[in-house]
């Protein structure tokens, strides 16, 4: 009895036990579902922001980022419908994906209701003819007559600016409370601020870009695959000279190009067999191009190597094609000049050889004909070895102190000779007040006198005057009051500007009564491989050019400077300077 | 009697030019540029021409396209002689209906005066 007793008291306590296991058991089991669905939730919020991480990664749409959203929206909250309405330039598109059927006016109900929203969170009106629809999911049955009894809008905000709104309806009655609406409204949020701050970072990055392709000297034009042009500078216009229009085409270029380059058929290339071109030089209204043309592909990692479109890139050659013309000009110039000696010595011991019956020159004039050639001949292969000189900074000066006023007296007695056969008056002045004891190059100095006098001679027509003079510099003095003082007669002013800042010095002026040089010519005349243009301007003058290109090397390596004033039809200063150079013991 | 016209700036050319024509066959006459080479060719009327390239006033390509335009191409057989040999003159002067090309320096005056010959041996 006793046993049985206890064994009821046992089962009393196991069922007492048991109870308050269940009772247990079922307040855990709430809070685990509870947690499990916020888990869930928290699980779904997190997926859904790695995907749209994911996918944002590459895309700044925000179509495809609110598709995103909605496409994995049914998995925590329950809907008849999800929908979106985005502003468009010109339209308002409104997506619409049923999960479950419904009636046509459920579907103008939200979208009337959004477009309201829409226009209360904007402050303007919309038209529903404005608005682009598209439908997906289960289909429209007029039969099911039931109206939109839960509903709720959340507003899509990028970058401070209402995008447009997205919306969650229903048929049942009071489904959406506020929790769903907070997560809801929580990962519209997340996204909207991932995608500001990408495109922020792609503004920055996109203005940092264009800014560069904007200022590039060569033409960039960048295409889809269609050819259509997404990106041109204004360097790829000023190709083909369209700098003031908007909205090139590749047809522009296709009209403008001619058939130098055959662009359409080059991105053809680039964009189907993902070829790189690079074109031989071509000329396009007095410029010279070079172009590369490569496909442009994607750099994602989920559609590797696909190709978007194709970029052409005009790069200019013209200075180099120009470089190139005045190289090759002075090079067939020079072997002109060493030909023309040399084939006139061939000539004359030809004739020596084979004398001829007629009347024609002696032996003896062959003989001078043949010293005067090669006398020129060396004179000017000297010239091209000072050249190269220079060129190769060899160029050595060896200062020596030594009197002006002589080298100059030599010089004129030197020239004086065809002075008088071309009738010109050949004059010196030297200063009284001329520094003693400069040390100069000698022979150098001649070399440049030499080429100043017999150029001078050269542009002055019978009757002119062809005068040297040299004078004083003292620091900081007016150079033209000096001459003043000095009393040379210059054809225009000396500039003050590259003679104010010369130590004292010597200064030699070679005036002449010639045809004068005209402004934009005067920079070439110093360069090594330029001869004045236009040959005609001076009749009857030939040479290398090489001869002021020299002498400036000289001066320069006395450290002076050497220039010229001129007017053309009244003549043409050409100066240097020596300075007064302590001469250096070694 | 053919006439020759040597149009070239460089007097020794000319002279030794006028030295080795036989005068029994050949006229001669010169002049340092191309306009000066017009006035002779409205006077002399010549049957061949010896043209330098680098002349001052008028150059000879110059001459050449004058020449062109007031006789027709190719009227008169014209050979230039001169001490530039790039490709580019070479096939301009081509292009104006010249009849030869001659580097100077690369030519004895034997085979200048050779290939007037043959001009008028056809």
């Amino acid at each position: 009895m006793l046993l049985i007793i206890s064994s009821i008291v046992v089962a009393c306590g196991a069922v007492g036990v048991s109870v308050y296991f269940a009772v247990k058991n079922h307040k855990a089991k709430t809070a685990l579902e509870t947690r499990e669905r916020e888990v869930s939730r928290k699980m779904y919020e997190l997926a859904i922001l790695k995907e749209l991480g994911d996918r944002i990664g590459y895309s700044l749409d925000v179509q495809q980022i609110i598709d995103i959203i909605v496409n994995s929206l049914h998995q925590f909250i329950e809907y008849s419908a999800v929908s979106y309405m985005l502003l468009e330039p010109e339209k308002v598109m409104f997506k619409m994906h049923l999960e479950r059927s419904v009636h046509r006016r459920f579907v103008n109900d939200i979208r009337d209701r959004m477009l309201g929203s829409l226009g209360a969170l904007l402050d303007r009106e919309f038209d529903r003819k404005d608005v682009k629809e598209i439908l997906s999911g289960a289909i429209i049955i007029e039969e099911l007559e039931e109206p939109v009894r839960s509903f709720f809008n959340i507003p899509l905000v990028i970058d401070e600016k209402v995008v447009g709104v997205l919306t969650v309806a229903d048929t049942k009655t009071g489904l959406y409370k506020e929790e769903e609406m907070t997560i809801l409204y929580k990962i519209i949020q997340q996204a909207s601020k991932a995608v500001t701050s990408l495109q922020g970072v792609v503004k920055t990055e996109q203005a940092k870009v264009s800014a560069m392709v904007e200022s590039m000297e060569d033409g960039v034009v960048m295409t889809d695959a269609d050819y259509r042009i997404l990106v041109i500078n204004p360097a790829a216009k000023r190709v083909i000279g369209q700098e003031k229009k908007t909205g090139v085409t590749i047809f522009d270029f296709i009209d403008n190009l001619g058939g130098k380059m055959d662009i359409r058929g080059r991105l053809e290339e680039s964009v189907k067999l993902k070829k790189t071109f690079v074109s031989e030089r071509f000329g396009i209204k007095e410029r010279f191009y070079q172009s590369f043309v490569f496909p442009v592909k994607t750099m994602s990692a989920l559609n590797a190597d696909e190709v978007l479109g194709g970029v052409v890139i005009f790069h200019d050659v013209t200075r180099e094609v120009e470089l190139e013309r005045v190289r090759d000009d002075f090079t067939s110039m020079i072997v002109h000049e060493l030909r023309t000696p040399l084939s006139g010595i061939q000539k004359a011991s030809e004739l020596l050889k084979r004398p001829s019956k007629k009347a024609s020159p002696s032996p003896k004039q062959y003989i001078d004909i043949i010293y005067q050639n090669s006398s020129g001949m060396l004179d000017l292969v000297n010239d091209i070895l000072d050249a190269a000189k220079l060129q190769a900074g060899k160029f050595e000066i060896s200062r020596e102190p030594a009197d002006i006023e002589e080298v100059m007296s030599n010089r004129m007695d030197f020239f004086n000779i065809s002075a008088v056969d071309k009738k010109i008056r050949l004059m010196m002045s030297v200063d009284k007040n001329i520094p003693k004891g400069v040390a100069f190059d000698v022979q150098r100095v001649k070399q440049v006198l030499n080429n100043l006098i017999s150029n001078a001679l050269k542009f002055t027509a019978e009757g002119g005057t062809v005068s040297v003079s040299a004078f004083g510099h003292e620091t900081g003095a007016q150079i033209n009051d000096e001459t003043r003082k000095a009393g040379v007669q210059l054809p225009e002013p000396l500039p003050e500007e590259k003679f104010a800042s010369l130590p004292e010095s010597l200064v030699v002026t070679v005036t002449d009564t010639g045809v004068g040089i005209a402004t934009e010519h005067m920079p070439e005349l110093f360069s090594k491989f330029k001869q004045i243009g236009n040959k005609t301007l001076i009749p009857n003058i030939k040479g290398t050019g090489l001869g002021l290109a020299i002498a400036r090397g000289i001066i320069e390596g006395h450290g002076g400077i050497i220039g010229l004033v001129s007017k053309v039809d009244a003549g043409s200063a050409f100066y240097f300077s020596l300075p007064l150079a302590k001469l250096e013991i070694k | 009697m053919k006439k020759i016209l040597v149009l070239d700036d460089d007097p020794i050319f000319i002279e030794s030019i006028r030295a080795s024509l036989d005068s029994a066959r050949y006229d001669f006459v010169s002049a340092g540029n191309g306009a000066e080479g017009l006035k002779i060719m409205e006077k002399a009327k010549p049957d061949l021409i010896l043209l330098d390239i680098m002349m001052p006033t008028m150059d000879g390509m110059e001459f050449l396209k004058q020449v062109n335009k007031k006789y027709g191409k190719g009227a008169t057989p014209i050979f230039i002689t001169s001490n530039l040999s790039s490709i580019e003159k070479v096939s301009d002067g081509v292009s104006l209906g010249i009849r030869g090309y001659f580097v100077k320096s690369n030519e004895s005056l034997q085979g200048i005066i050779g290939t007037i010959d043959r001009v008028f041996q056809k």
